[in-house]
């Protein structure tokens, strides 16, 4: 007969229904009268309602999964940077180690950037130290990645810096084995891409080759990493031009240190002073 | 002959609550004649009547004897919910088809005991586990199944010749 295997679907479920009724009845007579029944019935209760907890608890927790993730991988990302500014403080005590023995003084100054411009060909930033911490115009702002820029003016508890985001800006810098130093300034366009340039053709350049901070200059102490060697080209047929990939990333910079020449004075004066002597 | 049968049931459900007043041997015995009503109910009742009969019976022991009211109704209840699996497996399919009640007489009483002894397995599983609550060892537990089980198969196998159709033609 067609459906007969579901004509006892009524019955049975009014079985159960009268079934789960009278027994949950005669449960609830013995709980009420019996003091050792009603202890036992009440833990049954509390372990079913905890069963029952537990799986709902266990299901709200997996819905709420993606919020989850979303939460901790910013905290991750917390955590990243706070790892990379520990590594930037170690990078720099082993740095001031070096200092030590090297007949060029630097100091160095932990800040914080408050402000950073991006988006004009003239970009600028401004960090939460200034004189009283002893910050001085024309003194280098690096991270462990790079170069960050240069203080052009300071004020008692902020300064004003030039960012290498900035065409204004060159960089004495050295490439790879060879050692070959040239001026790198920002390409203008990317927020990751520089140009080094008046790099001699006698240098044989291989793409990936690491270029660093020379220490021509008076500003930043040498072998800062700031990029790697990309595309190359001959202008005018006497320098290469090459492009380098900064490992700076300068949309999500916040911690970085202020280095200081300490003997800067010194060779100004010493540069001022035959500069004079070769105008008289 | 319904009236017979009617008439004979609320006798042996007076002789339950005596059974239940009266003759408490020890703690380690219960005897109870109730599984083995439910199991002689008609066949042509099904199992939701069944239900409510053995829970009407459970609760009037509850209320009129000795002991922890609503445990005789939690203990019978599922014996007449398994009443129908129980008689089809020891007295076969053909019993429903043919409307036909269980007697001692007609199917002999080694059948009729493993049905009983099988009701009154159920019966006193529950009865005992709602009454000790978890308080007692295991070993306390079982003997007093073993030691209740065997006089209540013993009483059964009477009070199911009474409440049979044979037991009404005599």
């Amino acid at each position: 007969m067609p459906g007969g295997k579901y004509s006892k679907l009524p019955g049975i479920i009014l079985g159960a229904v009268v079934f789960i009724t009278m027994e949950a009845a005669s449960l609830i007579m013995i709980s009420r009268n019996g003091q050792m029944q009603n202890l036992r019935l009440s833990g049954m209760a509390h372990s079913f309602m905890g069963v029952v907890w537990g799986s709902t608890e266990s299901i709200r927790h997996y819905m709420s999964l993606g919020k989850e993730n979303e939460s901790l991988a910013l905290e991750n990302a917390e955590m990243y940077r706070q790892l990379l500014y520990f590594y930037e403080r170690e990078a720099q005590i082993e740095a001031y180690k070096d200092m030590g023995e090297s007949p060029v003084d630097f100091s160095f100054t932990p800040a914080t950037i408050l402000k950073m411009s991006r988006g004009s060909q003239h970009n600028y930033f401004i960090i939460n130290k200034g004189n009283e911490d002893g910050i001085r115009p024309q003194s280098g702002v690096i991270t462990r990645k790079g170069v960050v820029g240069i203080i052009d003016a300071v004020d008692k508890h902020y300064s004003y810096g030039i960012s290498l985001m900035n065409g204004n800006l060159n960089v004495s810098a050295r490439i790879g084995r060879t050692g070959a130093v040239g001026p790198l300034a920002w390409d203008g366009v990317s927020k990751d891409k520089a140009i080094l340039r008046e790099i001699p053709l006698q240098h044989k350049i291989t793409p990936g080759d690491t270029v660093m901070t020379s220490g021509y200059s008076s500003i930043f102490p040498p072998d800062i990493p700031l990029g790697v060697a990309g595309k190359s080209k001959i202008v005018n047929g006497a320098v290469y031009e090459i492009e380098v990939l900064l490992f700076e990333n300068f949309s999500s910079l916040r911690y970085v240190t202020v280095v200081e020449n300490n003997g800067r004075d010194e060779i100004i004066n010493l540069e001022n002073l035959e500069s004079g002597e070769a105008d008289n | 002959m319904r009236k017979y049968f009617l008439v004979s049931y609320l006798l042996m459900l007076v002789l339950q609550i005596l059974i239940c007043n009266y003759l408490q041997v020890s703690p380690y015995i219960t005897l109870s004649i109730l599984p083995a009503m439910v199991l002689m109910l008609p066949i042509r009742y099904g199992t939701i009547v069944a239900m409510i009969l053995a829970f009407l019976s459970g609760l009037s022991i509850d209320f009129l004897a000795e002991g922890l009211t609503g445990i005789n109704s939690l203990a019978i209840v599922p014996v007449a919910l398994l009443r129908t699996p129980i008689l089809r497996m020891v007295f076969g399919s053909a019993i429903f088809s043919r409307r036909e009640d269980i007697s001692i007489r007609r199917h002999g009483l080694i059948k009729m005991a493993t049905a009983i002894t099988l009701a009154q397995s159920l019966f006193l599983i529950l009865y005992i586990w709602a009454d000790t609550s978890g308080t007692r060892p295991f070993t306390f537990c079982l003997l007093r199944f073993i030691l209740s089980l065997i006089p209540g198969v013993l009483l059964s196998l009477p009070i199911s010749n009474i409440l049979s159709s044979d037991g009404r033609d005599l």
